[in-house]
């Protein structure tokens, strides 16, 4: 019970480093609203969706033509994620707009868009809210002469198995992808200055980026690896976005197929989509990559209270812990490269934090003979992982008059002198006022 | 030239010592207090400049004290100089207790700057 | 010998009336200086004024609630973040002290003032005290109706109540007070020679020290007079005691004061009073020896030490020479140099240059200042010089080297303003000795003259000054007097015996400088005249020109009285609104304002001592918003609070500050160039203005919405139309803006949470509006 309590006083101190997420104490999305162009996606894409409820969510399927749909009420968010399956929507109905979309994003809410060749404006515009353009040419798709998958019947080389995927456990789970991801519909590029956005399954870099039933009369605007097909945003408040430039790779069909990537030899029972996707959604919803930290404390070496102050040259213990999110309970953090900074314009102190295996992270160091107001900082940026960035205040004050060192020994004939002229006065005055 | 020098130093000291000889003994006891005071700020000059000024604050009341002692010790010197006329007026006693009273000040104020 | 004449027992009956009526004139003298520093609360309320009182009012009630030793290592992280200030090592404590203590006395006696009022009448005692102080010098340098006339005219001084009226809690309210006195103790000592005098003289030139960083003034014009008494062969053994005790005990309670400490022994501003102390302990040893040999030997003395002194002297001073040359800037702190360089400041620190005060004065201001005393104060020079006594040759050379650095600085035409008063004082009453003196010789039955012309006078304080001439009469023939030596205390005796053989001189003069009596009475006419319009003046001065608070404005126009209250009103927004921990930027005049009003961190504020903080500052006010944003958002500023006058017409606002930003931002980043921001050589703001002006942080902020409230964007401080109205802010937001726009208070947005793709805005505008056209298209087809 104790404990309990003591965990939601964590929690609570710990609001204002967290983003604002959803409830800090199970930041898994819980409730979903998934918007179809055409409730036949709903079967087509069942497997999709099973996975996702079979881990938990409630999802709420909607045509976006829906007079009723609505993302808020009474200013209470409704939902946790939204997943945007309709590539062609042209206006949604309710209350949906770009613009309640990405107060939804920015309010730290996750979204899935799918697009697809023919996508809308309004998909465009929300993925360029997000941060990835898609190719401008409406009809284009991305097509592969070399990466294709071979087996299909089409020969147009749209169908694309790429397993130019993203190293990062994080992101799609710990377990290698072996086969390819199939993947036919619209590239997107992200601009390389943008920090926030990633590629996740890249195309190879023979694809190009074109109408596939027109002659190709310009060079494409969108080649090799510069196109992505599926890309991942985390914005600063760690909200996360999948953009993914198709539909049909949800879909059951290119779940369940198999697949054969042209020039290779190998061919797989199975694609690498539902896998790709499961991890993938996994990481959306957060239920891996989701960093907390609670417990910041700080105090001189030898005492246990916060002071509100230091002295310059004191000894300081720093220690915080740091869990992460497994979608069902907290675990502690396991890493070595959490580093904490003591901070004044510049870090004056930068120190690895040592952890315990336990998510504790502790360090001690000795404050720098310089006053003024400095920081704990921690930040901690980590592909996948969310950010954390914890900083504490704390000024530094130098000496004060009486804690300086006194009777030093070099001076003692200073105090020699000053005595004996004290005392030099006091014989004179006895003898001065007798010697009359 | 160097003879009629060193003749003329002669003669000055003579003279010099003839003069102060015929000091009263009060002053005599005011000037080797003075002599007292002068002695060791000197020594705790050199001391500092073998040493180093580290603790110049304590440096700086060690010679100050000295320095000002033998300052106000001239001053009451010239106070109760018999043979000045300026001060013909201000009783020795009264001058006595005024350099007192300076004493203390200055002691307090070395007191306080020492450390 | 009229006087002579006289029984004794009137004389004692005239000095006892002289001495009791004097006394009075001293106490309505001090109710005068009070009372006519109290326009600003009448007239406004009881604030503190200005700046820096701001910051000395936060101290003050810092060292009430938290006692001397926490006042003593207040460590204040609520400025200069991320820096910090040592308080108590960095401020002249003198004032707080002051205040503070007699916040506790008050307190302890029952009388529950709070703080703040105690600060604001501060000012106004101590202008009291500062009178009744130059009475005292006066009195010593020229006699008691010298001082009265000097009192009355310093109660009065336009300069210096431009610096105390009630609510400007600053330093120089008792640092001038301290500055009279400590100057007054040293004539005393010069002219009884005693040591108690000495030793105050020590403990009130540490009060100054404790005070006011003008402190050096005081440590250099004495030594200077010093030097001067040498040179002029007035060594006495009184000079030796008034000096040598001062250097050593002075130096050592400077010391004390943390903000001094050891450069009271290190700087080259205190070097001069060393090297004198040297100089007069070799005089003062020349003498004794000349005292005690005949005159053949002490020749033969002098030929033996000069021959071995040049060659210590030459070595001392080659030793000093390094010793100075080796530290940077010869030791001498910046705004010293540009004292004795006045070209120095604006060439090498534009920070010192900036500052209004600092500048030199103008010969208006001059008249504004001291009025009619810059014509008294030659005739009291002429006055000093006959008889010349060490007094007042003392008097002399304060006036000079006064006149000299108020020449340089508008600031310091404070310390000129107690010389002038003297002056004129000694002028003054001189005159009047003269002409009443030749009216009576004239008219031999009229025994007094104040009812003479005291009935066709109106002023107070002329009756003041008629009064002053009266005691002067009955002090000047109590000097007459046979000498009574007994009767008198012993440390006056000194100085009467030397008044008495000039006084005696000075009466022969007199008896030839009869004046017929009509010229006699129209020149006394016209010092009346004189007088008055000198009242007139001031009391102008004090109730218009001075007690404007300058943190409430008011102005007058044909619809009446307008105050302008919004310094409190977005200061008051700030501590209501923000959360504690906030930062504000701003430039460095409202640094010391928020932090006491507003009680939130500052970036940089009025203690100017870290030039690159506040280049920082300069420079993200003259970036363009990005790098602006950049800045302020690496020193976690939140907020931004910009002065604008455009809309009410008030002249000193961050727009006209603004070179000075730019000049300061430059000397420390190079990318900011004067030049960028003016069109050819003009500092202008309308659409002739080059791009990076129209481009600035500065310029954005102050104009947002501005064209809003006419529909023109009309600049009412620089009378032209903006050359940018319709400005878009990415990186901030406007987030409050005063009654009369006076300030306005931006807050940096946080980083946008996504980044947008690379896709044009107009674009996905367009593209959007097609969008819907569109959909309306598609909404439409179904009744087709």
């Amino acid at each position: 019970m104790a404990k309990s309590l003591l965990y939601i006083t964590l929690t609570i101190s710990l609001l204002p480093f967290l983003a604002i997420s959803f409830s800090p104490e199970s930041p898994t999305d819980r409730r979903v609203l998934v918007l179809l162009d055409d409730f036949a996606v709903k079967s087509s894409h069942s497997l999709f969706f099973d996975s996702l409820k079979s881990r938990g969510f409630e999802l709420e399927f909607k045509l976006v033509e829906d007079p009723n749909i609505g993302l808020q009420r009474y200013g209470q968010y409704l939902y946790d994620a939204l997943v945007l399956f309709c590539p062609s929507v042209e206006r949604f109905g309710g209350s949906i707009n770009v613009a309640s979309i990405a107060d939804f994003v920015d309010s730290g809410h996750d979204l899935i868009i799918a697009a697809d060749t023919n996508a809308s404006d309004l998909i465009r515009e929300i993925s360029t809210e997000s941060g990835v353009d898609f190719d401008e040419n409406a009809a284009a798709m991305v097509i592969d002469h070399t990466g294709y998958a071979v087996s299909n019947t089409e020969g147009d080389h749209t169908l694309i198995a790429s397993d130019d995927l993203i190293k990062s456990d994080v992101i799609l789970g710990s377990k290698n992808i072996e086969a390819p991801v199939l993947f036919q519909g619209i590239g997107h590029s992200v601009n390389p200055a943008n920090s926030l956005a990633l590629q996740v399954l890249a195309a190879s870099p023979s694809a190009y980026s074109a109408n596939p039933l027109s002659k190709l009369s310009s060079p494409p605007s969108l080649t090799g690896s510069a196109i992505s097909l599926v890309s991942v945003i985390q914005a600063r408040n760690n909200a996360r976005i999948v953009v993914a430039g198709s539909l049909s790779m949800f879909s059951n069909r290119f779940f369940r197929s198999g697949v054969q990537k042209a020039g290779s030899s190998t061919k797989y029972e199975k694609s690498g989509n539902e896998e790709f996707f499961t991890e993938l959604s996994k990481w959306v919803f957060h239920e891996r990559g989701h960093l907390k930290a609670v417990n910041v404390r700080h105090h001189k070496v030898g005492e246990s209270d916060e002071p509100a102050m230091y002295r310059i040259n004191d000894d300081s213990d720093y220690s915080v812990e740091i869990y992460e999110w497994s979608g069902t309970s907290w675990e502690p953090f396991v890493a070595n490269d959490v580093q904490l900074q003591f901070y004044m314009m510049s870090p004056y102190v930068l120190k690895t934090l040592s952890t315990d295996k336990k998510g504790l992270y502790s360090t001690s160091f000795k404050v720098p003979d310089v006053y003024g107001v400095f920081q704990f900082k921690v930040e901690y940026q980590r592909l996948g992982y969310t950010s954390l960035s914890l900083s504490k205040q704390i000024p530094v004050r130098p000496f004060r008059h009486n804690e300086y060192e006194r009777f030093l020994p070099a001076a003692y004939p200073y105090y020699g002198a000053s005595f004996s002229m004290m005392v030099g006065f006091f014989i004179f005055t006895v003898v001065h006022l007798y010697s009359k | 030239m160097a003879r009629s020098t060193s003749r003329d130093a002669e003669a000055l000291f003579h003279s010099l010592r003839s003069a102060y000889v015929a000091t009263p003994s009060s002053l005599k006891i005011i000037d080797l207090y003075v002599g007292f005071a002068v002695f060791t700020a000197v020594i705790q000059v050199v001391y500092m400049a073998v040493v180093g000024s580290f603790p110049f604050n304590s440096f700086l009341s060690g010679v100050l004290s000295c320095v000002g002692t033998a300052v106000l010790a001239v001053c009451l010197r010239i106070q109760v100089n018999k043979e000045n006329k300026e001060f013909k007026d201000l009783p020795p006693e009264r001058a006595f207790a005024d350099f007192v009273l300076c004493n203390l000040v200055l002691h307090l104020v070395i007191m306080n700057f020492l450390g | 010998m009229a006087a002579a004449a006289e029984t004794s027992s009137d004389r004692t009956l005239r000095s006892a009336f002289g001495s009791v009526l004097s006394f009075f004139i001293l106490l309505l003298i001090g109710v005068l200086a009070f009372s006519i520093r109290l326009f600003s609360v009448i007239k406004y309320e009881s604030v503190i004024h200005e700046f820096d009182p701001y910051f000395n009012y936060r101290v003050t009630q810092f060292l009430t609630k938290n006692g001397i030793y926490d006042f003593w290592n207040w460590f204040d992280d609520r400025t200069w973040y991320p820096l910090g200030r040592v308080i108590g090592g960095t401020v002249y404590p003198g004032l707080t002290l002051t205040a503070g203590t007699l916040w506790r006395i008050l307190n302890s006696l029952n009388i529950p003032l709070s703080v703040e009022t105690v600060c604001v009448f501060t000012a106004p005692i101590f202008s009291a005290f500062a009178s009744w102080a130059a009475y005292l010098l006066t009195k010593e340098v020229k006699g008691a109706g010298a001082g009265l006339t000097a009192a009355v005219l310093l109660a009065m001084v336009p300069s210096y109540i431009s610096r105390s009226v009630a609510g400007s809690y600053d330093n120089e309210a008792v640092a001038i007070f301290a500055l009279i006195i400590t100057f007054y103790l040293y004539i005393k000592t010069l002219n009884t020679g005693s040591l108690f005098y000495a030793t105050l003289n020590a403990i009130a030139y540490f009060y100054m020290v404790c005070s006011w960083g003008g402190y050096t003034f005081i440590i250099n014009l004495i030594p200077m007079h010093v030097l001067l008494c040498i040179v002029t062969g007035r060594y006495s053994s009184r000079l030796y005691i008034a000096y040598a005790p001062l250097v050593v005990l002075g130096t050592l309670l400077a010391s004390l004061v943390p903000v001094v400490g050891f450069n009271a022994v290190l700087t080259s501003e205190h070097f001069a009073s060393f090297l004198v102390f040297i100089i007069i302990h070799v005089v003062a040893l020349v003498y004794y020896i000349k005292g005690i040999l005949s005159a053949k030997m002490f020749k033969v003395a002098v030929t033996l030490v000069v021959s071995i002194g040049l060659v210590v002297c030459c070595a001392v001073i080659a030793v000093l020479i390094a010793l100075v040359a080796s530290s940077p800037t010869m030791g001498w702190s910046g705004r010293s140099l540009s004292l004795l360089d006045p070209t120095y400041a604006s060439k090498y620190i534009p920070i010192i240059a900036s500052v209004s005060e600092h500048q030199p004065p103008t010969w208006p201001s001059y008249f504004m200042d001291i009025n009619v005393l810059a014509f008294l104060v030659p005739a009291g020079i002429i006055a000093c010089f006959l008889p010349l006594s060490d007094a007042s040759s003392f008097a002399v050379l304060y006036i000079v080297t006064s006149v000299y650095f108020s020449g340089v600085m508008v600031r310091l035409m404070l310390v000129f303003a107690p010389a002038a008063c003297i002056m004129s004082g000694i002028a003054l009453s001189q005159a009047f000795d003269v002409f009443t003196r030749s009216i009576k010789f004239q008219l031999p039955g009229i025994s007094g003259k104040s009812d003479f012309d005291g009935g066709d006078t109106s002023s107070s304080s002329v009756v003041a000054e008629n009064d002053a001439a009266k005691p002067d009469k009955s002090e000047e023939t109590l000097k007459e007097r046979p000498s009574r030596k007994n009767k008198k205390k012993e440390k006056e005796q000194v100085e009467k015996a030397s008044v008495e053989k000039t006084s005696t001189k000075s009466k022969k003069e007199k008896r030839l400088l009869v004046l017929p009596l009509e010229a006699s009475v129209i020149a006394l006419l016209l010092l009346v005249f004189l007088g008055s319009f000198y009242v007139v003046h001031c009391v102008w001065a004090a109730a218009e020109a001075y007690s404007a608070p300058s943190i409430v404005l008011t102005s007058h126009s044909h619809d009446g009285l307008h105050v302008f209250d919004d310094f409190r009103e977005a200061y008051a927004w700030l501590r209501h609104n923000t959360e504690v921990d906030d930062k504000v930027a701003s430039w460095w005049d409202y640094g010391y304002q928020t932090t006491a009003m507003a009680n939130r961190t500052v970036i940089v504020d009025n203690n100017t001592w870290n030039n690159t903080h506040i280049a920082t500052v300069g420079t993200a006010m003259s970036s363009p918003e990005k790098a602006a944003w950049e800045i302020f958002n690496s020193l976690d500023v939140k907020y931004v609070l910009v002065v604008f006058g455009g809309l009410v017409g008030y002249p000193s606002d961050d727009i006209n500050k603004f070179l000075w930003m730019v000049r300061i931002g430059g000397g420390v980043f190079p990318h900011i160039k004067e030049p960028d921001y003016l069109r050819d050589g003009q500092y202008r703001i309308d659409s002739q203005a080059t791009p990076t002006m129209l481009n600035c942080l500065m310029y954005k902020l102050s104009y947002y919405r501005f064209v809003d409230v006419d529909g023109k964007g009309f600049d009412r401080v620089r009378r032209t139309e903006i050359g940018k109205k319709y400005i878009k802010l990415t990186h901030f937001e406007e987030v409050f803006t005063t009654h009369h726009w006076m300030v306005r208070i931006y807050k940096l947005k946080p980083p946008r949470n996504r980044i947008r793709g690379k896709t044009k805005k107009s674009k996905t505008k367009t593209s959007a509006t097609s969008s819907s056209r569109k959909s309306v298209a598609r909404k439409k087809n179904p009744w087709h």
